[in-house]
């Protein structure tokens, strides 16, 4: 609360800066207005934490290579944790036609999307990202960015079901499963809208791809809702959920394949499910703010990262499912374990059973949320 | 400039930075908020707030936002109960009886504020949890049912519920409450007590007739510093709470944050606010300090 309240009255008081006095002290570093030159040796990247092969005792991490390969000064920040607050904490700026600091941002599908919409984003240069080519097909135009001109995926996460298999007693399978009474007080939902509305829809029989009105999804509000109030649901949490799951607290939860992978390295018990109804796939996708400066350095960026030896080595770290061709064969070169994981490389018949949101209209999109944040209880 | 005339003005320029600061960083904002409480957004995602004098967000942050301010005040007044059925006892032996390991046991009242308070409260939720060790503590004791139907259990788990987020707060504003209580006693004069003590007084009534009332502000005080960002908390509430437990905090965080709905989540602050300060109001007319401290 405090922090959005600032970013406005410290808004306000710039256009008032004159009068007070007060605009270098409250100003936040202004970024170029777009005027300066190119800089072809300068970048910044902001991104979600544990999103990418840190550099360690043994090992030259993707930035340090980038850096070296390159020569380009590249600032590589993971500052990106929820997209709800991200966003609260852009749109003073863009929505005020200023530029923000970083090139390249990494948010989700439906926030790309909401800042396509919002024309606070800049066309790519995705003629000079040869590597775009290695792409998975249908990646290119997805239902966020029909035109494929604004984004280019950073990894995909399949949302599905997490459970803790000595908590439950027994094995899942469907959607249904999570309103199990023998399940009472020990399941989890997310705060991310999409994921859980799009699960439960999934497993009432709703496509969560062809969504276009409030009416459609409401009866997986209704479950939701109704799930709450039984005391079903025990917490909404956001990335917090694993602790809950490892240690029991949640028996079972919507999840994020990649985390409960890892997870799953120190627990056996810990289980990733894609449930009989089918699951989600949430794109991270990269996008440039409107008037972000370092164009060249952007593309050099993100050809470097669809070159599918890189890109190995990013999924092999993130172990999320990659949106490039080729690089399970490199995986497989260092570590065919992984290369193997058919939630990192799914095959056919499971990346038909994955639905990825409807681009919703913005009062659509609101109603959703709003509907969300009520049962939600905040 | 005469005598006279600077020490007229002394007390002035010695308010000035502070009253600056306020100026500045307090009155100027809380201005803005209003503002905003009352402008209507054009469009969801719009920086354009337009003033309306429209008083429907403070509408909506009364009407739809009911259960959420009852809990913040019901809980942050629990926590402050507590906090002070906890405190003053050991704001008094520190005072009374803490000689020589005085400073020592006031430190250790201290020292947890030098850990974030986020991770206090996440940690919380690890010795909460259905596996931990409080848990497993109630039933080995077989206190199970007993706190069942306290209601600070719910189906024999601690964590998301009522209990624990009230035990979240009163923990994190503990030393609030002390602090100002034993500064109070820390004063009194032993003297009185030996006097109250020679006019036959016994233990508890010189306690009841002299230590309690001259600690009063003390109390006054620490009560403030516990329920007011008690009852504006969102952390706790966050990680130790349910769906069923939020406060009002977590929904202005929510308006501000994820709706990114500024006027009501201005209005719905400025509600809480008006409503502390009649709490307050009403509190201080009915145990004011003026004629204690």
């Amino acid at each position: 609360m405090i922090r959005a309240g600032r970013g406005l009255t410290r808004r306000q008081f710039a256009a008032r800066a004159g009068a007070i006095g007060l605009g270098a002290l409250s100003w936040p570093i202004l970024p170029g207005c777009g005027a300066e030159p190119d800089d072809p040796n300068r970048l910044f990247v902001e991104n979600w934490p544990a999103y990418i092969d840190p550099t360690t005792d043994d090992w030259q991490g993707s930035v340090d290579r980038f850096r070296k390969v390159t020569g380009i000064d590249l600032r590589y920040s993971e500052t990106v944790n929820e997209n709800q607050e991200y966003f609260a904490r852009i749109q003073p700026r863009l929505g005020t036609g200023r530029t923000i600091e970083a090139d390249i941002i990494v948010v989700t599908y439906w926030l790309a999307a909401r800042l396509i919409r919002l024309g606070w984003v800049d066309p790519l240069p995705i003629e000079q990202v040869p590597n775009a080519a290695n792409l998975e097909a249908g990646l290119r135009n997805p239902n966020w960015d029909p035109e494929g001109r604004f984004g280019l995926p950073w990894q995909s996460v399949i949302v599905g079901i997490g459970y803790n298999r000595a908590a439950t007693g027994f094995d899942l399978g469907s959607v249904d499963d999570l309103f199990d009474p023998r399940l009472k007080g020990r399941i989890g939902m997310q705060t991310e809208m999409h994921d859980t509305i799009g699960l439960l829809a999934l497993g009432l029989g709703i496509d969560p791809e062809s969504l276009s009105s409030f009416a459609q999804a409401a009866p997986a509000f209704e479950q939701l809702s109704r799930a709450k109030r039984d005391g079903q649901i025990r917490a909404f949490t956001g990335n917090d959920y694993l602790d809950d799951l490892a240690t029991g607290n949640f028996a079972a939860c919507v999840a994020w394949a990649g985390d409960v992978a890892q997870l799953a390295k120190d627990n056996p018990d810990v289980r990733f499910l894609i449930p009989e109804e089918g699951g989600l796939r949430a794109v991270d996708a990269m996008i440039m703010p409107k008037g972000a400066r370092h164009r060249q350095a952007a593309a050099r960026w993100m050809d470097f990262v669809y070159d599918p030896a890189q890109a190995a080595r990013i999924a092999s770290a993130a172990q999320t499912y990659t949106p490039v061709v080729g690089a399970q064969a490199e995986l497989a070169r260092f570590a065919p374990a992984l290369a193997a994981d058919p939630l990192m490389f799914p095959d056919g018949v499971t990346k038909a059973r994955l639905k990825t949101f409807a681009n919703l209209a913005e009062d659509v999109e609101q109603q959703f949320d709003e509907a969300f944040s009520r049962i939600i209880g905040a | 400039m005469s005598i006279e005339t600077r020490r007229r003005l002394t007390p002035y320029l010695l308010l000035l930075p502070g009253g600056l600061w306020l100026a500045l960083f307090y009155l100027a904002p809380l201005w803005t908020l209003l503002k905003v409480s009352l402008s209507s957004r054009q469009g969801r995602f719009s920086m354009d707030y337009l003033l309306t004098w429209d008083v429907a967000n403070y509408q909506v942050a009364l009407t739809e936002f009911g259960p959420q301010f009852g809990r913040a005040f019901l809980y942050g007044g629990l926590a402050t109960v507590l906090a002070l059925a906890i405190g003053y006892p050991l704001a008094y032996v520190i005072a009374f009886r803490g000689g020589k390991y005085r400073s020592l046991l006031l430190g250790l009242v201290v020292v947890p504020l030098f850990t974030s308070y986020l991770i206090r409260t996440i940690a919380w939720s690890s010795i909460l949890a259905d596996n931990g060790p409080v848990v497993g503590l109630v039933s080995w004791l077989g206190l199970g049912g007993l706190l069942e139907s306290l209601w600070i259990t719910d189906q024999g788990r601690l964590l998301n519920t009522p209990a624990a987020v009230v035990g979240g707060l009163t923990y994190n504003f503990l030393p609030f409450m002390v602090l100002p209580i034993y500064v109070s006693l820390e004063r009194i004069d032993g003297a009185l007590v030996d006097a109250a003590n020679d006019l036959y007084c016994s233990a508890l009534a010189a306690f009841r007739k002299v230590v309690l009332p001259l600690s009063l502000p003390g109390v006054f005080a620490g009560s403030l510093l516990t329920f007011i960002p008690a009852a504006g908390d969102f952390i706790n509430a966050q990680f130790l709470g349910s769906p069923a437990t939020t406060m009002i905090g977590n929904s202005i965080q929510d308006q501000f944050l994820r709706q990114n709905n500024l006027s009501v989540a201005s209005a719905m602050a400025f509600v809480l606010m008006f409503v502390m300060i009649v709490l307050v109001l009403v509190y201080s007319r009915r145990f004011g300090t003026d004629d204690l401290a």
